[in-house]
């Protein structure tokens, strides 16, 4: 049984289709990711299940009852909001209690609960500020206590953590994965950053242009994503992708030409999942953690271009003929000599493949 | 370094000119209103003089004056309670609701204030005679809500729409009501600008003379800058009261304006977002 079911949700501004008819299942306490790229209509999917965007077609329900026309108050979701949308005027006592006193709940209950949420979040010494006189993160902890404080049956994230710096972003995404064990609620988060996506998600949902792409564990996305689009956004560093051609296909073997690959040919060693004929364009990816340099098997020839220093890694750019920039995350530090010839391996991983209409083969 | 000092000292030179201006004359209303009859008539102007109150206590004693300030207190607190009262709620939809006329409804508002008063003083005064309201209270109450309106209206809609829709948004999640919304969100974020629209309105209840003058004319309804002229009738000026009935127009409005200004803090939606 899902506790969040979309089926065939559709939403059109004026006669501008957004959302394209996305159908999609949670499991009670499941982790959702939403991501894509900006535009794609993360949030406008999110406010339709919060019931804050009308539903052109189709239906939401949330633990068994269809919510399409119900009031957002009546859904029982809590949703933070990426601006936060704290009440400047109110203390963060009144903005944590808002909800509960619209529900008419009386005044101890009241206090009982804004402290218990207060103290998971660890604001009770801010709970009589202004959110003027709160830092960044702290207005993200009231926003999330403004959202547990009612006990709601579904969390809605959007984007929560895109206003903060790198390490308090850090911080907070290890908050709300914790969060989200203590409480075991079912949370659909919205994300551009495929990192957020990757450390949090139960289940990533990947849309682009108002549809699903692929939905599956992090996991399954990264190993086998089903198009090309997907395989280029869940992963970093991004995946290289080469513009090659079928050479040869046999029963358990398919071969690559392209001026990269080392003698002008790559033969991957599996059975296409689809039948493919000689000469068709093929697109083929490989990971660049994948890659390795100095492997006693090259399978690409490649010309050194410059090298980032990242520390423990060594993010290496190199080129070859038709292939503009190929990226290798090389472990420890390496000095590379730009115009070198750059032997580069296949350590692990594999060799992703993609058909002309970008669908994995 | 030398260059910015000179330039702050101008800036407060230029300033304090501007100041004076504007200050001067308040300065001579008050000023003649202590002095007697022959400092008043003093050429060359006397600047140093013996403060008395007889012309306040002239006018007080007058009950003409005093009725005339408590009528327009009457009608300036009404119109200005109406104005918030009914503009606000307009404000808040013209601010957030997508509804059919709403660009006729916006260019009607503005376009109430595009025609001179003087203009519809003649058919006001027809229409109020017919309906029987000349000489009543209540018509200047409504002539100057017609006027307020649209500036209360005007000034709240573009104050309520830089108030983040997220959060009425969020308000909505949290099961608030469409009343509670206006109420607990907009009504207290838009505060600085229902003060200035406050304070227009009542500005302009207070010192409205033409229409004051046209459709009230028995002695006891009258406003106080229709009884202010009324000293300017017969054969002597009599400065020194009017000047005194002058400060005492004059001194409601600024008490109302400073108790109001505390409202007119920038900022107010600052820690929101982000
Ligand atoms: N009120 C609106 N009217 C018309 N188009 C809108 C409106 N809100 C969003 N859109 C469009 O819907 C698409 C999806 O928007 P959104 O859900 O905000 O994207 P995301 O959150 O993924 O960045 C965008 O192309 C945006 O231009
Ligand atoms: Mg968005």
């Amino acid at each position: 049984m899902s506790f969040l079911k979309l089926d065939k949700v559709v939403k059109r501004y004026g006669s501008i289709p957004v959302i394209h008819g996305v159908s999609l299942e949670a499991k009670k306490g499941e982790f959702v990711v939403f991501v894509g790229p900006s535009g794609c209509g993360k949030s406008t999917l999110l406010r339709m299940i919060a019931g804050l965007e009308e539903i052109s077609a189709g239906d939401v329900s949330i633990d068994g009852r269809v919510v399409t026309s119900v009031a957002p108050a009546d859904r029982e979701v809590s949703m933070v909001f990426q601006s936060y949308a704290l009440y400047p005027h109110m203390s963060v006592f009144d903005n944590i209690a808002f909800g509960l006193k619209m529900a008419k709940m009386p005044a101890d209950q009241i206090i009982g609960r804004v402290d218990e949420a207060a103290s998971i979040l660890q604001i009770g010494p801010l709970l009589s500020r202004k959110p003027r006189q709160l830092s960044g993160g702290q207005r993200q902890r009231v926003a999330i206590g403004r959202a547990i404080v009612r006990h709601p049956k579904l969390f809605l994230f959007d984007e929560p953590l895109s206003n903060l710096d790198a390490e308090l972003r850090a911080q907070m995404r290890v908050e709300i994965a914790r969060l989200h064990r203590n409480l075991g609620v079912t949370m659909v988060y919205v994300t551009h950053d495929q990192v957020e996506a990757m450390t949090l998600a139960d289940r990533i949902v990947v849309l682009r242009a108002g549809q699903i792409e692929q939905v599956g564990s992090p996991s399954t996305l990264y190993d086998e994503p089903a198009n090309r689009f997907v395989a280029g956004f869940i992963g970093s560093p991004k995946m290289n992708f080469i513009e090659a051609r079928i050479g040869a296909v046999a029963d358990n073997a398919i071969t690559l030409s392209h001026p990269a690959f080392v003698g002008g040919t790559l033969t991957v060693e599996r059975a296409p999942l689809r039948p493919v004929s000689p000469g068709a364009p093929v697109t083929v990816g490989l990971r660049p953690d994948n890659l390795t340099i100095g492997s006693p098997n090259p399978i690409l020839n490649l010309t050194a271009d410059f090298s980032e220093n990242l520390g423990g890694h060594t993010q290496i750019y190199a080129t070859a003929t038709d292939a503009p920039q190929i990226a290798i995350l090389a472990n420890g530090r390496r000095a590379i000599v730009r115009g070198a010839t750059l032997p580069v391996g296949l350590a692990s991983g594999r060799v992703y493949l993609f058909d002309a209409d970008g669908i994995a083969m | 370094m030398a260059a910015t000092r000179i330039g702050s000292l101008l800036h407060a030179l230029g300033l304090l000119i501007v100041l004076a201006f504007a200050l001067f004359p308040f300065y001579w209303m008050v000023t003649s209103s202590l002095k007697d009859q022959t400092e008043l008539l003093a050429s060359p102007p006397v600047w140093f003089f013996h403060p008395t109150l007889s012309n306040y206590m002239d006018i007080f004693a007058d009950t003409k004056v005093t009725t005339a300030v408590l009528n327009s207190l009457i009608v300036a607190v009404s119109t200005t309670l109406l104005s918030v009262i009914l503009g606000t709620p307009a404000a808040y939809a013209l601010a957030r609701f997508e509804f059919r006329g709403k660009a006729d409804l916006w260019f009607w508002f503005i376009s109430n204030r595009m025609i001179s008063p003087i203009v519809l003083a003649l058919p006001v005064y027809l229409l109020s005679r017919q309906v029987g309201l000349l000489n009543t209270r209540l018509v200047l109450v409504l002539i100057y809500l017609t006027f307020n309106l649209p500036i209360v209206v005007w000034i709240c809609t573009d104050q309520f729409r830089s108030i983040p829709p997220d959060l009425e948004q969020s308000a909505r999640l949290e099961g608030a009501s469409q009343f509670d919304i206006f109420w607990r969100i907009y009504l207290p974020l838009g505060l600085p600008g229902v003060a200035v629209s406050a304070i227009f309105a009542f500005i302009f209840s207070w010192n409205e003379l033409l229409y004051a003058l046209v459709l009230i004319t028995s002695q006891g309804l009258k406003t106080a800058p229709v009884v202010a002229t009324n000293f300017m009738s017969g054969y002597e000026l009599p400065w020194g009261k009017i000047m005194a009935t002058g400060t005492v127009i004059v001194l409601p409005v600024t008490v109302f304006a400073m108790l109001v200004s505390r409202h007119m803090i920038r900022g107010l939606t600052m820690g929101a977002t982000k």
